[in-house]
């Protein structure tokens, strides 16, 4: 079988693994939809090694393959096919997707064991999964902007999956409209592109382009900014980064497939598919690499005060993606797909680590209430913990390696690009503080009441409350309030993330600087035309970038060990002492209340306002009144040779207006 | 199919209902009901059988009918109208079908105001003789006002029909009106005047006659749409109606309007069409943005949708009048799945207010998808339809509108797709009231029935289908739509291309002002520049132009005439303040 060919395979496993849970909801008896669901993406899984032995066997300069299923619409000069691009890139990204998928489905068997909606959960699971994989495999920007946005309206379903939680279906509107907006984004800059170039799809217009744009058009960076809105929104970049947060209102294990290892990283995928653009404009390219940066930075340093657990993860999240978005923005495009997929097998494994702890806190996510779970959940520590220094970027754990080649990337750009380098070193010292804050007040310190009865045995039980709002749940549609699951006792849960331990373990190795360039080399055809690709820093650099990167990850680790283990006293007095600026940070630097008070209550005010005013006054009394006014003096001239009648004046006006009409014109005519 | 009789397609449904008449309730029903099937079942015929190779009209019947006036029998089917056929048949159909499950009162009066309403619609939709479509466009009027008035909600009906007559009725007197004057004026020296469209968009009219019957007929369009601030008959008829009737109101009844801005309009008037792009454009944009803000401000389902509807067609005008071929094809497109949703919505809707116990009130309403989840998925899709996600049927319609505004309006788009993100808004926002949270006080989840499943899910198979393969519809409608707007869209970039050259500064205008301190005869300077004859716009100066050469200057429609041009003929220039400036109109 071609390429191409396992690609629609690989699309077409999630579609039929969503049928079928999807019709059978009723009659698929307990786990099979579950399983049902992960085979499906297992099958996307091995199709897309199918995909990958079957490029290897081209030569470099010919693994591009493009292949049409048929024409989606071609009408007044737009031409648009329904076709798959199969190259290094996307074999790459579809082989991250779906294997992490498979490990994420698997997890959340056990995990979403009991909940009422369980065929549903993986129903809308299989339907992220293709949609994400339609979004990777996309020839051109129409059939990109279908998997973009299916993508965006499951990560919707799955952000209010249980949906009674009024918390969760405000969350799911917010990422969905925030994404709608990336999706208008998108749209534009498609029709920039088009209009310059007449084409939609990658090969056309990467082939025009250099032709129809002379560097940093004013047109083209427009366009490029437009997709950086796409994939900002996407991505959880800085303005459009508020639904993220908000986003863990979801089941766990959705943190760690959608908002944590693959759909966020949409953004930083679709700036390396887009280069050639993007090193045309390099205006543009550069605010990208400034928002990343500031990104990177605003959300490391919520992340340091946010005391719910999931929401540290997620403020994690973007900031880790800030780094990819610097990296491919740097034109590191091999370094920043290294971390996206390093990141995704750490991410998804401290979100699943997240889950279980979680799970054993009787659905409490509060960081305040938890401690001492290293001896009660050794196997969940023991993960999480290769998980943290993964993150932090600790010695040869993935993270390490693939952090530190964006910034030795960054830092070899020069000028302006080694002040984007020096900040990202400082936050990546945040990174490694917050990272083992989490692990010291989760494992470390005296044992909750939690840890100690689960010592025991005992898995703690308590009335599911939101964590939110700490109001009482509606368990009636599911939400895991009576049965809760920990990895130490399902065995899913366990085989899901000894694997990605593993990989957040080792997962770097495929990319050591001067020894194994495997991933680069693999991803080389993708970017052979970038004018960056001859401009790396030497070995020395990297390694030096290297030993920096150690020494501050170290240096984060000890400083939380100081002020969480050894000082315990020292973080309130912190907090005292700079109120403000904790407030401030706490706050999330206040940008939902900005959007509140400039967006969300304008329009609803507007909306208040059209209804009470212009339409009461204008529309209504000024315009109906006026017609009817009219209309009603005419009638009551007429009133005398009829009834009066308002709707039986009406008609013989009609049947008389035609009448005369018809008489002049017969007068006329003859 | 090739000798296939169009006027069986168009009056089978009328026979039906007259023979219902007389027969028993019970059969008449299902009479008219198989009848709307038979329709269904021929128009899906011509679609797979329809020849895009061979061009122009098929299945045409042209025949004389009142010699003196010109006036022909002449009915045709091309790519523009196939498929509002097909959206007519569909809604007919199902409303058909509810009803006959439906307790109903006068049984046999009631289908048959059914069956004349889908005669009328096929009718103005397959007419190629203007007058055969003013015809057909007023008897439309008929069965509506019974249905709206008859059937509807006891306490608002009368000042709803009231409302609804009254409007399309004025609506309707201006496009006669219009309509004469094309068909007299155009007739040159020792030309016999004739309504044939084919024939009217050969003859050319003075720019400044152009003008003034454009206006007649935007404001009989524009009403029917609805768009803003001419939707005043909305609010009421939207309440007022009952399910099956609001669905044909909803989905068809809003598409005869801008079809007729396809149709007729833009071909046969491409000046005036060119002339007053920028101010149909304004409205359209206004229409997109105000209707999309009030969608989400409303409690009521049904005054969502109704809202929804008014910017949506907002897109359809923005399309067509980009004049530009990609947008006239999105037009199109978004007609027909604007329709198509709209179809399952109203029934969603009904099915909602029976489960929150007789309120239509997104407040009453909440956590019904447990206990209904496939009425909850078929909402879901039709929702996602709705707010135009891509792959879905609506967003190609959207995206290539906004492909044909872009073009040459760029602002204009720009202002237009931020109503794309507000549909989001208020779609996902009737979705969750009522499929998600708590579960309100009197809601009973129940699972969707068999009725309920059966009218909507194959629409919801039409829309998905549709998504998948969008080009079923834009291969055929490519022809017949693009040679709509080519005239107009020509003289647009001509226009276009001598501005950029001559960069000639946008005249100065006043600052907008309240729009009862303009008096009628002013807005005529504020129409884009070189409109003909600004004089000839108001209603007044207008009217004793109309029969040339006829003489008598009382032929206009008299007396009345002149007053009720007037609510139109202000409108213009009362979009300033509620939407921006038509001020800033370019050269």
């Amino acid at each position: 079988m071609s390429a191409t060919g396992f690609g629609w395979l690989v699309l077409a496993f999630p579609i039929a693994g969503m049928l079928v849970c999807a019709l059978g909801y009723r009659k698929l008896p307990g786990h099979s939809a579950g399983w049902i669901g992960s085979l499906a993406i297992l099958g996307s899984f091995a199709a897309s090694i199918g995909m990958l032995f079957d490029l290897l066997d081209h030569p470099e300069e010919e693994r591009e393959l493009v292949d049409a299923a048929f024409t989606y619409f071609e009408t007044a000069g737009v031409n648009v096919d329904l076709s798959i691009l199969v190259d290094p890139l996307s074999v790459f990204m579809c082989l991250v997707v779906s294997g992490v998928s498979f490990l994420i489905h698997v997890y959340s068997v056990a995990y979403m064991d009991g909940d009422e909606g369980f065929a549903r959960y993986f129903a809308y699971l299989n339907f992220f999964v293709f949609s994400m994989l339609l979004l990777i495999l996309a020839a051109n920007f129409v059939v990109l902007l279908v998997g973009w946005a299916f993508v965006g309206a499951a990560s919707y379903l799955l952000i209010s999956f249980w949906y009674r939680r009024t918390t969760a279906t405000r969350a799911g509107i917010k990422a969905f409209v925030i994404n709608v907006i990336g999706d208008i984004g998108l749209v534009i800059g498609a029709f920039l592109l088009f209009d310059a170039t007449g084409a939609l799809d990658y090969e056309g217009i990467f082939a025009e382009v250099n032709n129809a744009f002379s560097t940093n058009d004013g047109t083209l960076v427009a366009a490029c900014l437009m997709i950086l809105v796409g994939a900002f929104a996407k991505s959880a970049q800085l303005p459009l980064h508020t639904w993220l947060p908000d986003a863990m209102e979801g089941p766990t294990p959705v943190s760690s497939l959608i908002h944590a290892a693959t759909m966020v990283t949409a953004g930083v995928y679709l700036i390396a598919r887009t280069h050639p653009l993007f090193e045309l404009a390099p205006l543009a390219a550069d605010i990208s690499a400034v928002i990343g940066t500031a990104t990177l930075v605003f959300a490391a340093t919520v992340a340091v005060v946010a005391t719910d657990l999931k929401r540290v993860i997620a403020y994690s999240t973007m900031s880790q993606i800030g780094y990819m978005i610097l990296g491919v923005s740097v034109a590191a495009y091999g370094a920043g797909l290294f971390h996206l997929m390093t990141h995704a097998f750490f991410k998804a494994l401290l979100f699943m680590g997240a889950g279980s702890v979680i799970a054993a806190m009787a659905g409490n996510q509060s960081l305040d209430r938890m401690g001492g779970f290293r001896k009660s959940m050794p196997f969940t520590f023991v993960t999480f913990t290769v998980g943290a220094l993964a993150l932090a970027g600790f010695p040869l754990f993935s993270g390490f390696f693939s952090k530190d080649e964006i910034l030795a990337f960054t830092l070899h750009r020069g000028g302006g690009f080694v002040v984007l380098a020096v900040v990202g070193y400082l936050a990546s010292g945040l990174t490694a503080f917050y990272a083992f804050r989490m692990v010291f007040r989760v494992f470390f310190r005296p044992p909750v009441s939690e840890a100690r009865e689960l010592e025991h045995g005992h898995l703690a039980h308590a009335d599911p409350q939101n964590p939110a709002t700490g109001e009482p749940e509606d368990t009636g549609v599911g939400f895991p309030g009576p049965e809760h699951h920990i990895a130490e006792r399902s065995w899913p849960m366990k085989a899901a993330m000894g694997p990605l331990a593993l990989l957040a373990l080792v997962g770097g190795f495929v990319a050591v600087p001067g020894l194994t360039d495997t991933l680069e080399h693999f991803l080389e055809p993708t970017f052979a035309e970038s004018r960056f690709a001859e401009s790396v820093p030497s070995h020395g650099a990297e390694y030096a970038g290297l030993g920096v990167g150690a020494l501050v990850a170290i240096g984060g680790i000890a400083l939380a060990f100081f002020v969480y283990m050894s000082r315990r006293a020292l973080r309130l007095e912190l907090r005292e002492r700079f109120t403000t600026v904790h407030t401030f940070l706490f706050r999330k630097w206040y940008f939902d209340e900005i959007y509140n008070a400039t967006v969300v209550r304008p329009m609803t005010a507007f909306g208040v306002f059209g209804r009470n005013v212009i339409e009461a006054d204008f529309v209504q009394n000024t315009i109906v009144g006026g017609t009817v006014g009219i209309v009603r003096a005419g009638s009551s001239m007429a009133r005398a040779i009829q009834s009066g009648y308002l709707r039986g004046y009406a008609a013989l006006l009609l049947v008389g207006m035609t009448g005369l009409g018809l008489y002049f014109l017969i007068t006329a005519a003859g | 199919m090739g000798a296939f009789h169009l006027s069986i397609l168009v009056f089978l449904p009328l026979a039906a209902g007259v023979v219902g008449a007389f027969v028993p309730e019970r059969v008449s029903r299902w009479l008219v009901t198989a009848a709307t099937v038979a329709v269904l079942v021929i128009v899906v015929a011509m679609i797979a059988d329809f020849d895009k190779e061979s061009g122009g009209l098929h299945y045409v019947t042209d025949d004389g009918w009142i010699s003196e006036l010109g006036i022909r029998y002449s009915l045709g089917v091309d790519g523009l109208n196939l498929f509002l056929l097909f959206l007519t048949a569909v809604a007919w159909v199902f409303a058909a079908v509810w009803s006959s499950f439906r307790e109903t009162e006068r049984i046999r009066l009631y289908f048959f105001h059914l069956a004349l309403a889908e005669t009328a619609v096929l009718g103005a939709f397959t007419a190629q003789d203007l007058a055969l479509f003013v015809i057909f466009f007023d008897l439309m009027l008929v069965p509506f006002y019974f249905l709206i008035g008859g059937w509807g909600e006891e306490e608002i009906s009368v000042a709803a029909t009231t409302k609804f007559v009254i409007y399309t009725l004025v609506g309707s007197l201006l496009m006669l009106a219009g309509a004469v004057a094309l068909g007299a004026l155009s007739a040159g020296e020792g030309q016999s005047i004739s309504f044939s469209l084919a024939e009217l968009q050969k003859r050319s009219l003075p720019e400044g006659t152009q003008n003034w019957i454009f206006l007649l007929f935007a404001a009989a369009f524009l009403v029917k749409a609805p768009l803003f601030p001419l939707h005043g008959w909305v609010p009421d008829t939207y309440r007022a109606s009952s399910i099956p009737v609001l669905v044909l109101v909803s989905a068809v009844l809003s598409k005869v309007g801008v079809y007729g801005f396809l149709r007729v309009v833009v071909p046969i008037l491409p000046d005036a069409a060119h002339t007053f792009q920028t101010l149909i454009i304004v409205i359209a944009v206004v229409s997109i943005i105000y209707g999309s803000v009030l969608a989400f401000s409303q409690v009521d389902a049904r005054m969502v949708v109704a809202y929804s509807s008014i910017a949506q067609l907002g897109f359809i005008v923005l399309g067509i009048f980009a004049l530009d071929p990609k947008g006239a094809q999105g037009a199109v497109m978004q007609m027909v799945t604007h329709g198509l949703v709209i179809v399952p919505l109203f029934f969603i809707i009904a099915a909602l207010t029976v489960r929150a116990g007789g309120s239509g009130s997104l407040e009453r309403m909440g956590g019904i998808a447990f206990g209904a989840p496939v009425l909850a998925t078929l909402f879901l899709v039709i929702t996602l339809a709705t707010l135009a996600i891509p792959g879905s049927p609506n967003f190609v319609g959207e995206f290539l509108i906004l492909f044909g505004v872009f073009e040459d309006k760029l602002v204009f788009g720009l202002v237009a797709s931020a109503g794309v993100a507000l549909a989001a808004v208020y779609m996902i926002r009737v979705f969750q009231r009522s499929m998600h949270n708590r579960v309100a006080e009197g809601v009973q989840p129940r699972e969707a029935g068999r009725l309920e499943i059966g009218v909507i899910a194959p629409v919801a198979a039409v829309i998905v289908a549709l998504g998948v393969y969008p080009q079923l519809l834009l291969d055929r409608s490519e022809e017949a739509t693009v040679s709509k707007v080519r005239e107009a869209g020509r003289l647009a970039d001509a226009s276009g291309d001598a501005a950029a050259s001559e960069q000639v500064p946008a005249a100065p205008t006043p600052v907008p002002g309240t729009p009862q301190q303009v008096p009628p005869g002013a807005g005529a300077p504020q129409v884009p520049p070189g409109a003909g004859a600004p004089q000839q716009v108001p209603p007044g100066a207008g009217a004793p132009q109309v029969p040339p050469g006829a003489g008598a200057p009382e032929q206009v429609p008299p007396g009345a005439g002149a007053p009720q041009e007037a609510p139109p003929g202000v409108a213009p220039e009362q979009v300033a303040p509620g939407g921006g400036a038509p001020q800033e109109v370019q050269p």
